[in-house]
């Protein structure tokens, strides 16, 4: 990446598109490729009430804690069910929440991030605190909160993680807000007499989209991991559901005995968000050449 | 002299507006405690087997039953009187429960922030000086990994490894110096990762500076530049990170100290919220939410002093 930096200082275009698809090599795609093929079959296996039965059924309760055989390639886990099925929804329900606090996160970043960069110097204050506010508790508080709220379950944990996630992401917006507002187009659109809301949606936002990219892949990351950590502590996705954090927890207490339910579940964990970090990392390096190397 | 003057306004300043952010938490902890519901009352007694005169008396002694902006008035009086209540559970006082916890806590961040600044800058520093040589590379896969393996996970394999297998630390608890090893390592390590690669990104953008290259024309030796010129500029980064990186421990000490049953703030918040003890679960929120409040002005002060070029933006730019 030196190279790069230097080739830069000089002026020399560079060329970044070499084995690369939409900034993300090949590599990795094959990655995504067959974590997405997975995931897929995760959250059907998780929905679909007929197949639920995979990863569920315990009438195998005579090979608790069994290794890998035939039936089972993974093995069993301590109440005797299919541990392969159980990863696999596992990941379904980690994409789910993923994806629905990527979502939600966003959505009230790029708005509570636009208001507070071009609504003014009230707004600016008001979005600030709101923002320093949210930022000063732990995800675990509010999680509890909605779990006592809605039942203990995934849309709490859903919310919760999406309510405490937003605000980094709105300062991040912000921050770029603040610098795009001085560009001449949006000078021009103001002399044109265009609402602030109608340069949000037709110059901001489009602008913003690249940021978004990169952060939601981002999201997707931190919350598997936030979700996974609490149903380790048993404040998320309840019994039967097969969250990969309750695999972890399980498997913690049979710990002297086996090892082998930490390490599957820890390593599907560990490369889902190793997938995701160089994918979020390519995209950025793709869309923001001056952050590359990092 | 003017610009003393204007220091100090802006300490003002932002000062107050984190006294603003406080009070604002001090309501969100108190909503939030009071609303989920599970009545402090019914977890103490068994609304089955206890007359409802017991119980309602029991809510008048703990200030149940009035209206829930009185309830706040008196919290937050009594907060600013240091009066933390007591805890519903074992009714002991707050203030002693939280303190002896966060001495814990306390013990445990500063040996994690020490190993993930004391090794992270260095490492950086040197990733920086070396660009592609086997260290950097190393530096770099150590850090992606550290980055992605989630702390309990690598709690539970340090466990397994150093606690179970080779039997070299204990497991858990807090029974010594030697148990503070495990935990510590498990917090330290995703800081240290960050900490190394915005050191590593920094250092490398002031070596191709033009004072940087002035110096070296001027035959300053190449030690000096590197450790207290470039280090110097390129530590602003690495001190707003400083402040974010609190944050970061501390949310991450609750599912740690869990883990390893250390004795801390985080397995006690976790336990109260549980237990639904409302005074120990919202004095340790507004606590925590302190600890990040503070770590994130104090940031922005020494932001403003090492890095003299922040002085001209206006307050609320960070």
């Amino acid at each position: 990446m030196a190279d790069l930096a230097m080739a830069h200082l000089d002026g020399v275009p560079v060329k970044r598109s070499r084995g690369r698809f939409a900034g993300v090599s090949l590599g990795t795609w094959v990655g995504v490729l067959l974590f997405a093929v997975a995931s897929v079959l995760g959250v059907v296996v998780l929905l679909v009430p007929s197949l639920q039965s995979l990863w569920t059924d315990q009438s195998l309760r005579s090979t608790f804690l069994a290794p890998a055989s035939a039936g089972h390639p993974l093995g069993t886990d301590s109440l005797g069910r299919d541990m392969f099925w159980r990863l696999l929804a596992g990941l379904g329900v980690s994409i789910f929440v993923g994806v629905g606090v990527a979502i939600i996160s966003i959505t009230l970043g790029l708005i509570v991030g636009i208001v507070g960069g071009f609504f003014g110097r009230a707004a600016d204050l008001t979005t600030n605190v709101v923002i320093d506010v949210t930022w000063a508790f732990p995800a675990i508080l509010l999680a509890v909160v909605f779990a006592g709220w809605l039942g203990p379950g995934l849309p709490a944990v859903i919310l919760a993680l999406a309510l405490t996630g937003w605000a980094s992401f709105a300062r991040i917006v912000r921050g770029e807000v603040l610098t795009l507002r001085e560009r001449d187009y949006i000078a021009a659109s103001k002399v044109l007499g265009r609402s602030r809301l109608w340069i949000s949606v037709r110059h901001l936002v489009p602008n913003l989209l690249p940021l978004t990219f990169v952060m939601s892949v981002f999201f997707i990351a931190t919350a598997i991991v936030a979700e996974a950590g609490l149903a380790f502590l048993g404040l998320g996705a309840q019994p039967p559901i097969p969250s990969l954090g309750a695999i972890l927890a399980q498997g913690r207490d049979y710990l002297t005995t086996t090892w082998w339910p930490i390490a599957l579940a820890g390593g599907v964990l560990t490369l889902l968000v190793l997938l995701l970090n160089s994918v979020s990392d390519q995209l950025r390096e793709h869309f923001d050449p001056r952050h590359g190397g990092s | 002299m003017a610009r003393e003057e204007t220091s100090l306004i802006y300490a003002l300043k932002r000062v107050g507006y984190a006294a603003l952010v406080m009070l604002l938490a001090s309501l969100v902890t108190f909503a939030a405690l009071r609303v989920a519901p599970g009545s402090a009352v019914t977890s103490i007694l068994d609304p089955a087997k206890t007359p409802p005169e017991v119980i309602e008396q029991y809510r008048e002694e703990l200030g149940l039953n009035l209206p829930l902006f009185q309830q706040y008035l008196n919290y937050v009086g009594s907060l600013l009187t240091g009066d933390f209540g007591t805890s519903l559970f074992d009714r002991k006082p707050v203030v002693d429960l939280v303190l002896g916890a966060a001495s814990f806590t306390i013990v445990l961040a500063l040996a994690a922030f020490v190993i993930s600044f004391g090794l992270g800058v260095p490492a950086g520093v040197l990733s920086a000086l070396n660009q592609g040589g086997w260290f950097d590379r190393s530096m770099r896969f150590a850090s992606s990994a550290l980055m992605a393996i989630p702390n309990f996970v690598l709690a539970l394999l340090l466990v397994l490894v150093l606690g179970v297998q080779w039997r070299l630390l204990p497991v858990s608890g807090a029974t010594g110096p030697l148990s503070l090893v495990m935990p510590a390592l498990v917090l330290a390590a995703e800081p240290w990762a960050l900490t190394t690669r915005v050191t590593r990104t920094a250092t490398a953008e002031q070596l191709g500076a033009d004072f940087a290259r002035t110096l070296r024309a001027r035959g300053v030796s190449r030690r000096r530049i590197h450790w207290r010129h470039i280090l110097r500029n390129a530590l602003s980064p690495v001190v707003s990170l400083g402040a974010v990186q609190v944050r970061t421990l501390l949310g991450y000490t609750l599912i740690v100290e869990v883990i390893f049953r250390w004795p801390g703030m985080g397995s006690q918040l976790v336990q109260s919220v549980v237990r639904r003890d409302y005074p120990v679960a919202s004095a340790l929120a507004l606590l925590l939410a302190f600890v990040v409040v503070l770590a994130s002005t104090v940031g922005d002060l020494v932001l403003r002093w090492v890095d003299p070029r922040v002085r001209t933006e206006s307050m609320v730019v960070k």
